[in-house]
């Protein structure tokens, strides 16, 4: 008898198992798809002023890797042309052409993702040589300055190096001669370039960086650090300060490597600003974005491809199976009883729109206004289905009045009452009468309770965002709760409660 | 702690309620044969051609117009019990025990008036007791004179014996007892006492009131071990036989004792509960496992298997 369904139950747990492996190795889908996370919304603005033909504006565009995802990129350009120019490791933006009369506004605007631990490992970069301009006397005297160091560890030798922008040496500090001639070359280069040659000096590959720190805030101007390899990540090295910035992770590079972030060939803006501010956007929008992105078999029968708006239904629809399993669990295997077998999911599908609270206290007033009118209504000697109508139009009227009173009172959950299933309250009533008739209040109340219980866990399960977007994202999870539900279904040991009640005829040997 | 005692009850051959749904009433009774005895104007029209004795009919209401004309059918007979053909667990039945001009005196001695009992008629019609709540009839019948040998651990009403049958073998039999608690009703939910009994004697032993066991009838205060049930063995026999009338291989069936009939079968339960179980504080499952691998001549005749029970069952 238990024969064929070891099979069924096999494959329902594997068919969904390949599916999921399928979309996890080959079409990379995450493996956990909450998205933890910030959200930034990245703006930047510039007025292009008229008069000048031929204008050229470049600006550096944040670049996207797995531990920073860029969505919804947008551009304005007026009349000018634009052009993306990909320049490892940059992205610039290019504005040209020749404005109107007018003055014109060029923007950029996208949604940031961060995920610090998805943030690939960067790659080891080479050490490269002194730029061209440098002479081989400044370049002497920058190794000596550096031979201090050279005993050191990456790490400790980029402080040391770092300290030198204050005027720190350490001790015993290097002769007089040699510190006015790297105050020389200071003054030749500039305090960031000497800065850059003496890491050079000491070993330590390094970049000029331009870029934002990841604060809600607006700028008219980015921030320059200095970003020095200590063998195993670059750190970032504030050239005024000569510190070693303790956060890494809250900077975004617009260009690195010297580019300006923003540059003007010819022409003439005014008001460039750069503002950030976090956003709380849904984890959703970031799916649904990669799934738009290819042209997979399973990424065109994903239900992302569905419009918006029947989206929110399936998102929901796809955990009522869970919210049943648990009704399955709990009347099967624990012996709890509940009224009916859907009416705690269709009750967990109303607290959706009336918040968990509101929905249990609405639900246990109507059916206590209910049970006293259901008591009063059998003086009256009412056939069945006019009765059941009666209270029917009953539980409706107590919506009505909800929503009346809630609106006075300013209370968005009392008006949202009408979506609750009034017809499963209607037959929550008369059972509810009929158990505390035949059975007693405490029967009736156990019941009514049990019911209350497996609708607010089925709520928080179909409520619990990173599973509606993993049942969402792979439906073929379906399939093994389907089997699980088999299993259950042949479940014949004894009900917990059955524990108890035949413990008396316990073999106590 | 929970797995021991899960694997000392599976010791003890107790029958779960997930085990008897799966393996015996979905295994043994086909949903097809559960209208013969979900109703029960099929149940005894059946019972009548198979010489099972059932309770008299009277008269039999169809439909809400059948109602006014009541009192006509009824001629001159003052004591008769009302119930709802479809019901369960006892709900809906109303046994009148006289009748004055203008009102129904019911067994508790509660005058019910005219208006008041068609209302109730009207009810089961439409299908208030009624399983799944379908429309229904209504039936009149003779009112039971309960044998006085339960005079002593009754209190009203009428007790009945619940003998479960599995594959025409009765595997364990009790007899319930009303109480106040139960408002006179013989059904172990409401507050009856279960008594179980020893299948081959037909002597009642232990007693389960409310999920406790218990000596005494609460009310009465009499002992309810040791009474001896008359017509045992006829009684065996009739529940035996309902395998071959209804084709059901697990069933509850309820038998009554009246005065001048002798037992009468008073209905069929497809879905019969587990609290036997607790009346003869033994394991169903234990005596149901016991009926497996017996030689298929002991299913040939009613009198073979109550034969076969009465030895298999004598210890424990």
């Amino acid at each position: 008898m238990k024969r064929p369904i070891l099979p069924l139950v096999l494959a329902l747990f594997l068919l969904p198992l390949c599916l999921l492996s399928y979309r996890i190795v080959w079409l990379k889908y995450p493996l956990l798809p909450s998205v933890p996370g910030e959200t930034w919304q990245l703006l930047i603005k510039a007025r292009v002023q008229p008069g000048v033909k031929d204008i050229r504006i470049e600006m550096g565009f944040p670049v996207e890797h797995a531990g920073r995802m860029l969505v919804e990129e947008q551009i304005t350009s007026g009349s000018l042309n634009f052009d993306l120019l990909r320049q490892e490791p940059n992205r610039i933006g290019i504005w040209s052409g020749t404005p109107y009369l007018e003055e014109e506004e060029i923007s950029y605007r996208t949604l940031i993702l961060i995920r610090p631990q998805r943030t690939p490992k960067p790659q080891s970069p080479v050490l490269e040589i002194y730029p061209a301009n440098f002479g081989k006397e400044e370049q002497a005297l920058a190794e000596h300055l550096a031979a201090r160091w050279s005993r050191q560890k990456p790490s400790p030798r980029i402080r040391a190096v770092a300290k030198t922008a204050l005027g720190e040496w350490g001790s015993p500090p290097p002769e007089d001669r040699y510190l006015r001639g790297w105050k020389i070359v200071q003054e030749k280069y500039g305090r960031l370039k000497a800065l850059l040659m003496l890491l050079r000096a000491a070993d330590l590959p390094s970049r000029v960086v331009e870029g934002l720190r990841l604060v809600e805030g607006i700028r008219t101007t980015p921030l320059t650090w200095v970003e020095v390899w200590n063998g195993n990540k670059w750190e970032i090295l504030w050239p005024g300060a000569g510190e070693i910035d303790k956060n890494p992770a809250s900077f975004l590079p617009l260009a690195t490597g010297g580019l300006p972030s923003l540059r003007v060939t010819s022409g003439e803006i005014s008001e460039a600003h750069w503002s950030l501010s976090q956003q709380i956007i849904s984890k959703w929008k970031f799916h649904f974005e990669r799934i738009q992105r290819t042209k997979r078999f399973l990424d065109r029968w994903s239900l992302f491809r569905l419009p918006p708006e029947f989206q929110k239904t399936f998102r929901i629809l796809l955990l009522v199976p869970i919210g049943v399993l648990i009704i399955s669990v709990l009347r099967n295997l624990v012996g709890f009883p509940t009224f009916g077998i859907f009416m705690p999911v269709l009750m967990a599908l109303a607290f959706r729109n009336t918040g968990l609270a509101y929905g249990l206290g609405i639900f246990a007033g109507i059916l206590l206004i209910g049970y006293i009118v259901r008591r009063g209504l059998d003086k009256l000697r009412l056939l069945l289905v006019p009765r059941m109508a009666l209270i029917l139009t009953l539980v409706i009227i107590c919506f009505t009045v909800l929503a009346l009173v809630g609106h006075k009172l300013g209370l968005r959950e009392f008006m949202a009452v009408g979506l609750l299933p009034f017809v499963i309250l209607t037959m929550v009533i008369e059972r509810f009468y009929v158990l505390v008739e035949e059975a007693g209040i405490r029967e009736g109340l156990r019941t009514a309770a049990g019911s209350a219980a497996v609708a607010v866990i089925s709520y928080q399960i179909i409520s619990w965002e990173p599973l509606q977007l993993t049942f969402f994202i792979y439906p073929e999870l379906l399939a093994p709760i389907a089997a699980v539900q088999i299993l259950l279904g042949r479940y014949t040991g004894y009900r917990l409660s059955e524990l108890f009640r035949f413990r008396t005829l316990r073999k106590t040997s | 702690m929970i797995f021991q005692i899960a694997r000392q009850l599976r010791e003890a051959g107790v029958l779960g309620i997930n085990k008897r749904n799966a393996d015996f009433i979905m295994h043994c009774n086909p949903r097809s044969l559960f209208p013969l005895v979900d109703d029960k104007v099929l149940t005894k029209k059946l019972a009548s051609e198979h010489q099972i004795p059932t309770p008299l009919i009277y008269h039999v209401i169809e439909s809400q117009g059948d109602i006014a004309d009541l009192e006509g059918k009824l001629g001159s007979q003052n004591q008769f019990a009302v119930k709802p053909a479809r019901g369960s667990g006892g709900s809906g039945i109303v046994l009148v025990m006289d009748r004055t001009s203008n009102a129904f005196i019911t067994q508790s001695g509660e005058a019910v008036s005219r208006e008041d009992f068609a209302h109730h008629v009207s009810d089961i019609l439409s299908g208030i007791y009624s399983l799944g709540g379908l429309e229904d009839r209504a039936i009149v019948e003779a009112l039971i004179h309960p044998d006085p040998i339960f005079a002593a651990v009754t209190y009203q009403g009428v007790p009945d014996v619940r003998v479960v049958v599995y594959r025409g073998i009765p595997v364990m039999a009790m007899v319930r007892l009303p109480t106040k608690a139960s408002d006179g009703k013989a059904n172990l939910h409401r507050g009856a006492i279960g008594a179980g009994i020893e299948l081959h004697s037909g002597l009642t032993i232990t007693a389960v009131h409310q999920s406790q066991v218990v000596t005494h009838h609460p009310d009465t205060g009499k002992p309810v071990s040791g009474i001896q049930i008359p017509y045992w063995d006829g009684m065996l026999l009739m529940a035996a036989r309902t395998w071959e009338m209804t084709g059901l291989g697990y069933i509850g069936v309820d038998l009554v004792i009246d005065r001048e009939r002798g037992p009468l079968l008073l209905e069929l339960n497809a879905r019969p509960g587990l609290a036997i179980q607790m009346a003869n504080r033994s394991g169903l499952l234990k005596r149901l496992e016991r009926t497996v691998g017996t030689p298929a001549t002991i299913f040939s005749t009613a009198e073979s298997r109550v034969a076969w029970a009465k030895e298999a069952f004598k210890k424990a």
